[in-house]
């Protein structure tokens, strides 16, 4: 079993896995979403002897974290987002889920500056639970009420991800305070406020309305 | 003939009209466009912002209709034209839409929002050249936004030159006066980018300078190390290599290119100790990676590899994981590794025959029975997973062992009978072992242990299907799915694009003889992948200003060979064979009259006026379920929209389906015109599939295009000379086409066939001749057996069918062989008491193929 960055290539079969594994489900476009506002945050878990056994087919997945960076975090604080998580259930106990994790934490530290991380969990879901606070070390923050589609509440957990952060070395502190997302063009807000219309619009539909929409510079 | 101006107050309302279209006030938009068109009934803007929004009302037809008058109007506004190529945009008619556009810009050739849509259907139809000059423009009207820089860089990257590309990166780079924040993704983003460029273009050593120069301020620090050893492997610079995939693993250490990097590196990969010797490092290293200690079983041999393989199951089945087997079984296309591994493996379950059972605490998570901890007592996890080990080596294909692997697999039930695994196994052999009743039946009893769970609910949806439990399947299904979807759980699955089941359902409904349903499924994997072409519009433009180019390229390249992906070849194949029988056999499109599970007519031996009646009858029964399908829909949606407090808009613009069950798919005129659907992308991006050729082969040649046919045989032949498949297709093609009138084909053409058909057997060889000795050539293959008697078939009347009888003494020879050679009988219409002598012998062979028990008549 590889543990590898997902590539756009891989996510018909972790569309699969999704759909195999949990109740939530999306589009293919959602892990698009994903795949190319932070590539390197969503990792795969591939299974190489279906690999060697049909060479120049994409390779299947048997385990995959789909993760992103909050873009509009309430508290202001730099975060990543854990929007799914599975393995399919012959390949538990190698520790997949975790390997998996610490992969995408480590790159929401490095590459988007993350203090912490977090994600959602049904309460009733007792093996996730034991997974995320006995395994990974999440805590739950809160309960989140009716969270999902069929009533059901969330638990809100989160990990503190400082630990993972490189000290700094002498000659490039300085810059360290400038922060995540400062634009030479000034025109975070204008950017922010598109993104975020993207955010909802991951239905694929195409009408007129949708092409019209300006960037948000014009 | 400039319009003239409208007055204040209506050119107020005209904004007003622009600013409802963007907010998506239709109605509103639309009453105060007829105000101003009240007064000025002839004006052309208004008439086109009016067809705009009509579109978006969802009245395509008349949208067009009133945007020609538009543009008859006012043929000099670029807003009308703009509009004409929104319309044909939304339709997807690039093509059209792409002039309009064009036309639009010649009265306007500044406009920003113009060019920028232009240019993403440039991209998105991957004209390069229109791209590059869309882009050129962009920049030149907005030079100080980056993206409009980086869009230059990508339409010449993209059409190959790299170098305008770098410099036009480069020069964006020159004007930034003060340095950019170290945490600026985008910035950082546009520097790997860069480097991407150069690297492409060839010159490595100069990506390699240019990565060290960028790799302080990268924040993708991982992609900065993953291409710094790539560059200094392919330089050979292999000491700064070794350390370059050093640090590389000690990030992740379950990465084989990795691996693979550091053995090149090291220059090992030829040297069994040294390879060795360095893997057992990394297994001392990393005590819970598993790449380390499962690759040396690939290279290792010998004592070398008992000893490795010891270590390495010991630890697994210990441990209790469950995909041991599957984490070894790739070993097993070697012989001598496959009896090491089980000699191992028998030797654990030897050792551990009388191990007493421990009693235990067992938290329970989750399942459905309780939860809380009960006292019982349990096996050792490494007995159970050793029993469960030995069950799945013995239902393996290479030493497949029915009766023993059931016997372990009982075994381990009896240590631990809530184990779901086990019984999901069971499942399995009945599956291998065709008995399809008995392997749904106990997959739904591993379903109820872990109704919570949905891999189990999957799985068990996926037997029924195999065991054409259609309806079944689907209500497994809608335990997990949103039931309140439009088209209920279906709905749901289709809409989530749920790949897996709906092409399992059409394969189903294909054994079935129910083509409408089959084809209705796989339709709707073409339009799913359609979907996913379509998906990428939006980032073409979401990926510029996210920063994130890289991935953006690589979804690019992906999207261009999206159909080459196995899910589309297989419902693709599934589409055609449907086809290809309906082609044949017309009637078969009435589903009363197939012969699938549900035989009612024996339709071909009927007169022909009794044909005529049947059919008659058939179109009536299909008339009527179809009314009722398209009722029992009606219904199920009004009584929803009565329990729906919310009335879902998205929802009522939905159109329900009108040909739920595919009749009117099955009953096309053209089957084999309908079938270029799936065969022309088939062709195109997975040429090197034999059953892709094969396939084409059968659809042109029905469809008398004699040359596509031959070029399909001609390329199925390159890609396997001795498949039975091709050979029976070359003899039917060689009588097919000596058949063939002046008429039938014309001279420049009928050269080239003969010349093509020359290459793949001279004419002169006599087909009889050849068949036989092909026959002798592959005695002992199945496949071939019935290729060479079909090819026969062709060539005289009453082919033998001895040599069928026969392979069914072949040692190994599988399940699925059987099963073709029980439907050549049929196909070659048997005497009954041959088709009755071969399901006995069959039934012998294989006494859980509950169809071969059937049909010889010993219930």
């Amino acid at each position: 079993m590889d543990i590898r960055v997902l590539q756009p290539s891989d996510i018909p079969h972790v569309q699969l896995a999704n759909i195999t594994n949990l109740p939530e489900n999306y589009f293919l476009k959602y892990y698009l979403y994903h795949a190319l506002s932070w590539p390197q945050l969503s990792y795969v878990a591939v299974d190489l002897s279906y690999a060697d056994n049909h060479p120049g087919e994409p390779p299947k997945i048997v385990g995959y974290v789909l993760a992103k960076m909050e873009e509009e975090p309430t508290d202001g604080v730099q975060h990543g987002h854990i929007t799914s998580l599975s393995v399919m259930r012959t390949h538990r106990r190698l520790g997949l889920a975790e390997k998996l994790m610490r992969q995408s934490q480590k790159a929401m530290v490095e590459a988007f500056g993350a203090k912490y991380v977090s994600l959602h969990v049904r309460v009733s879901n007792k093996a996730a639970l034991h997974l995320y606070r006995d395994t990974l070390q999440f805590e739950v923050d809160k309960v989140e009420e009716k969270y999902y589609a069929d009533g059901e509440n969330a638990y809100s957990m989160r990990k503190d991800l400082t630990f993972l952060e490189e000290p700094e070395s002498e000659d490039e502190d300085e810059d360290e305070a400038v922060g995540e997302d400062v634009d030479i063009d000034g025109d975070v807000p204008k950017e922010k406020k598109t993104k975020k219309k993207r955010n909802v619009k991951v239905g694929r539909g195409l009408g007129v309305a949708d092409l019209q929409e300006v960037d948000g510079r014009a | 003939m400039p319009q003239a101006p409208l007055a204040p107050k209506d050119a107020g309302l005209f904004r007003q009209v622009l600013k409802c279209y963007e907010t998506k006030q239709y109605k509103k938009g639309l009453k105060a466009a007829e105000q101003i068109l009240k007064r000025n009934p002839h004006h052309g803007e208004t008439l086109a912002m009016k067809g705009l929004i009509t579109n978006s009302l969802g009245r395509t037809t008349e949208a067009f209709a009133i945007a020609k008058e538009a543009l008859k109007q006012d043929m000099k506004s670029h807003v009308c034209w703009h509009v004409y190529g929104l319309l044909y945009r939304s339709t997807k008619n690039f093509e059209e839409s792409i002039k309009a556009y064009k036309m639009a810009l010649r009265f306007e050739p500044e406009s920003q929002q113009i060019l920028r849509d232009l240019a993403l259907l440039q991209i998105q139809m991957r004209d390069y050249v229109g791209y590059i000059e869309s882009r050129r423009q962009i920049l030149q009207g907005r030079p100080q936004l980056r993206q409009n820089w980086t869009g230059l860089a990508i339409a010449q990257h993209l059409a190959g030159s790299y170098a305008e590309a770098e410099n036009v990166m480069v020069k964006f780079e020159e004007t930034l006066k003060v340095p950019v924040g170290k945490g600026d993704v985008e910035h950082s983003e546009a520097g790997l980018y860069k480097n991407m460029i150069i690297a492409e273009s060839g010159d490595i050593e100069r990506a390699l300078t240019d990565l060290e120069k960028i790799s302080k301020t990268t924040l993708d620090k991982i992609s900065v190390l993953e291409k710094r050893a790539e560059y200094l492997l392919k330089l050979e610079r292999k000491e700064e290599a070794v350390t370059a995939y050093k640090v590389l693993l000690q990030r992740n250490a379950e990465k084989r290119v990795y691996y693979q990097g550091l053995e090149k590196a090291m220059g090992c990969e030829e040297d069994t100790a040294a390879r060795k010797a360095l893997y057992a490092e990394y297994a001392e290293k990393n005590q819970r990676s598993d790449a380390p200690r499962r690759i040396p079983l690939d290279f290792l041999s010998g004592d070398e590899f008992r000893e490795a393989a010891d270590a390495y199951l010991t630890k697994l089945l210990k441990k209790g994981v469950p995909s041991t087997f599957a984490n070894v079984k790739a070993l097993y296309a070697d012989a001598e590794k496959r009896a090491t591994i089980l000699e191992l493996v028998q030797g654990y379950a030897a050792s551990l025959e009388n191990e007493e059972p421990q009693v235990v605490e067992t938290p329970t998570n989750g399942d459905a029975n309780g939860n809380e901890p009960a006292k019982t007592t349990k096996p050792s996890e490494f007995k159970l997973w050793t029993l469960y080990f030995l069950g799945q080596h013995y239902d393996h294909y290479r030493t497949r062992n029915t009766e023993r692997s059931l016997e372990y697999i009982n075994k381990a039930l009896e240590l631990k009978p809530e184990q779901v695994e086990l019984h999901m196994t069971l499942a399995r052999i009945y599956k291998h072992a065709g008995n399809l009743q008995k392997a749904m039946e106990k997959m739904n009893e591993a379903r109820n242990f872990d109704k919570k769970d949905r891999y189990i609910n999957t799985k068990c949806a996926k037997y029924q299907l195999r065991n054409d439990h259609n309806e079944e399947a689907l209500e497994t299904m809608s335990l997990f799915t949103r039931n309140d979807a439009h088209g209920g759980p279906l709905g749901d699955l289709l809409e989530m694009q749920c790949v897996w089941f709906i092409t399992e359902d059409g394969e189903s409904y294909l054994r079935q003889g129910k083509f409408g349903l089959a084809l209705k499924r796989f339709h709707a994997i073409l339009k799913i992948f359609e979907d996913w072409t379509d998906d990428q519009f939006d980032f073409h433009s979401f990926s510029l200003r996210k920063g994130q180019i890289r991935s953006y390229i690589e979804m690019l390249r992906w999207e261009d060979s999206l159909r080459s992906h196995p899910f589309f070849s297989r419902a693709a194949l599934g589409a055609i064979k449907a086809y290809i029988m309906l082609s044949d056999r017309p009637h078969l499109a009435h589903s009363s009259l197939s012969n699938g599970n549900n035989e009612n007519v024996d339709f071909e031996g009927l007169s022909t006026a009794d044909r005529k009646k049947a059919l008659k009858k058939a179109k009536r029964e299909a008339q009527k379920a179809q009314e009722r399908a398209v009722e029992a829909a009606a219904k199920a949606k009004e009584e929803k929209a009565k329990n729906a407090q919310v009335a879902n808009l998205d929802e009522e613009k939905k159109k329900d389906d009108t040909d739920p069950l595919g009749t009117e798919l099955a009953q096309t005129k053209e089957p084999l015109e309908a079938a270029l659907k799936f065969l022309n992308p088939l062709l195109e991006f997975s040429p090197g599939k034999l059953e892709v050729q094969t396939s084409g082969f059968e659809i042109h040649s029905r469809r008398k295009k004699w040359l596509l046919a031959v070029k399909c045989l001609r390329a199925a032949q390159k890609l396997d000379p001795e498949s039975p498949v091709v050979h029976e297709q070359i003899i039917r093609f060689r009588t097919m086409v000596s058949k063939l009138s002046d008429e039938d084909i014309k001279a420049p053409s009928k050269e080239v066939l003969i010349s093509t058909l020359e290459e793949i057997l001279p004419a002169a060889t006599d087909l009889t001749a050849y068949n036989v000795e092909f026959s002798a050539k592959h005695s002992q293959s199945a496949p071939h057996i019935r290729g060479a008697l079909r090819a026969r078939s062709f060539l005289s009347a009453g082919a033998p069918t001895t040599p069928l009888l026969n392979a069914l003494d072949q040692e190994g020879i599988s399940l699925y062989d059987v099963l073709q050679g029980q439907s050549l009988l049929q196909e070659l219409k048997a005497p009954e008491e041959k088709i009755k002598e071969y399901n006995q012998k069959a039934a012998a062979k294989f006494p859980d193929a509950v169809v071969f028990k059937e049909k010889a008549g010993a219930e």
